[in-house]
């Protein structure tokens, strides 16, 4: 049974597994924040339905160059903190404004991510969401994903902190997409629902 | 507020309050949640007369940077009071009251959050009293709790707060402006984390005795519950589970609202234009 959950409400009153955005308090353990919990799994686990983009280690994440120094480019993740990447680091030059895609190879205690194999992306477009939705937009096995892909014809790189990237394809109709899977991100068999909507376009088309 | 000559209400005596509620009784209570969407998130609490909007942003980098604190982030709520949300008009430049309660609110909802996860940060919490009528800072309280959690901040548990106190020679729940106002009366706004019952915000206006004191502090834990089930409801009703359909909202509230603004514009200047036509047809007639 699923069930949406408020900050400080019991999850369990069980031992059970910690899974994340639980806390335990005098033996119970109760929800750190607003999200949907499976009373019948193994963990005590929360799905949390908003909050910002953490940073944690081998995330692919799409960054917007936000500074350019002497050293390197300070990169804006849409996390808290910006990260850095050092030039020598980097194959080509970058402006402020360009998109780069990169991989988290450590976080520290701070919360400040180091970025590593960034790459200079040309064109295209960014969808922004909500990055703790990011996991229905690519769904079991990249099904989502592919379903996206196969749909739009669209290139899309999705980046764990809540920045979609898209080029070539039917960018409109993949924001449709996108917007419907982020305002619905809590309900089940979104992917068969939205198979049904590319199919729905395309006889229209 | 009760004039020379007119008679003093006696609470004990009547069994009922000035506006004919129970001596245990909230004012009626309505929360919205999300209502402001460029905020990381929102809430709107109808109070009684009390109108309150709270906005939540961040986490976010804390500047001046001075402000940082590389342990924990830092809560800062800012009480302000719209000018025309009080009988004579508000100066609207914050006044020591203003600081004070925006003060009191930052220190409360810093105990609910975990802040020791953010550190370097800051979480800005707005709040702005629309319109007030006694017990606006508990009422912001509450707004600000539940839009803490609409921003999905993690926390340890939400705040209910509610006012207490004594007028009219009787121990009573959530006073109103007249009963603010009596010549005995006692004002303890106070709240608490409903889960564990700890205090997070007290403060007094008044004096009371000992007896008094353990009475007023336990009726205002049992309203506060009350509060704590409208907060829990008002939150979930924003997402029921179930399945899709492709009927379903797809969300982007913001482009939704500029579409709207745009069309409201457009009749708009359809309607001038008929009525600029319809001048020039009358000036020629």
């Amino acid at each position: 049974m699923k069930e949406v959950v408020v900050p400080g409400q019991i999850v369990s009153e069980d031992r059970k597994k910690l899974g994340s955005n639980v806390y335990v308090a005098n033996g119970r353990i109760y929800s750190k924040v607003l999200g949907i919990t499976d009373t019948e799994g193994e963990y005590a686990n929360v799905v949390p339905l908003n909050g910002l983009y953490m940073p944690v280690q081998d995330d692919a994440v799409i960054g917007i160059v936000s500074r350019v120094v002497f050293a390197g480019f300070g990169i804006d993740m849409n996390s808290f903190a910006t990260s850095f990447i050092p030039k020598s680091a980097m194959r080509e030059e970058l402006r402020v404004g360009d998109v780069i895609s990169a991989k988290v190879s450590y976080v520290n205690e701070l919360r400040e991510a180091d970025l590593d194999f960034a790459r200079k992306m040309q064109g295209g477009e960014i969808i922004e969401v909500t990055p703790v939705r990011v996991p229905r937009l690519i769904g079991k096995n990249a099904s989502m994903l592919e379903l996206l892909k196969s749909g739009t014809g669209a290139n899309i790189i999705i980046g764990k902190n809540g920045r979609v990237w898209a080029r070539d394809g039917d960018i409109g109709l993949l924001k449709e997409l996108v917007s419907f899977i982020e305002a619905n991100s809590y309900k089940s068999h979104l992917t068969s629902t939205i198979e049904e909507m590319l199919k729905k376009k395309k006889k229209l088309k | 507020m009760s004039k020379k000559g007119e008679e003093i209400p006696d609470y004990k005596k009547d069994k009922k309050r000035v506006d004919g509620r129970k001596m245990d009784e909230l004012r009626p209570l309505s929360i919205k949640v999300g209502v402001i969407p460029n905020a990381n998130g929102s809430a709107y609490v109808e109070w009684g007369q009390n109108k309150v909007y709270a906005t939540v942003y961040g986490p976010r980098e804390a500047l001046p940077k001075h402000t940082q604190n590389p342990f924990k982030a830092v809560v800062k709520a800012t009480y302000r009071m719209a000018a025309f949300s009080v009988p004579d008009r508000k100066n609207p430049r914050p006044n020591r009251r203003d600081q004070e309660i925006s003060k009191v609110l930052s220190e409360a909802l810093e105990k609910s959050v975990f802040v020791e996860q953010f550190p370097n940060t800051e979480i800005s919490v707005f709040v702005e009293v629309i319109d007030s009528n006694a017990g606006s800072r508990v009422a912001c309280l509450v707004a600000a709790s539940v839009a803490m959690a609409d921003a999905g901040i993690p926390m340890r548990d939400l705040i209910s707060a509610t006012g207490v106190g004594k007028a009219f020679n009787e121990i009573i729940l959530d006073l109103n402006k007249e009963e603010e106002d009596a010549p005995d009366a006692v004002d303890v706004p106070l709240g608490i984390l409903p889960n564990s019952d700890e205090i997070v915000l007290l403060q007094m206006d008044g004096l009371l005795t000992k007896e008094e004191w353990k009475k007023v502090i336990a009726l205002g834990i049992k309203g506060c519950k009350q509060v704590y089930e409208i907060q829990k409801n008002a939150l979930k009703e924003k997402f029921e589970l179930g399945n899709v359909s492709e009927s379903d909202d797809s969300g982007n509230a913001l482009e939704k609202k500029k579409e709207t603004g745009k069309k409201m514009k457009e009749e708009k200047g359809k309607e001038k234009i008929k009525e600029r036509s319809e001048k020039e047809k009358k000036v020629k007639k």
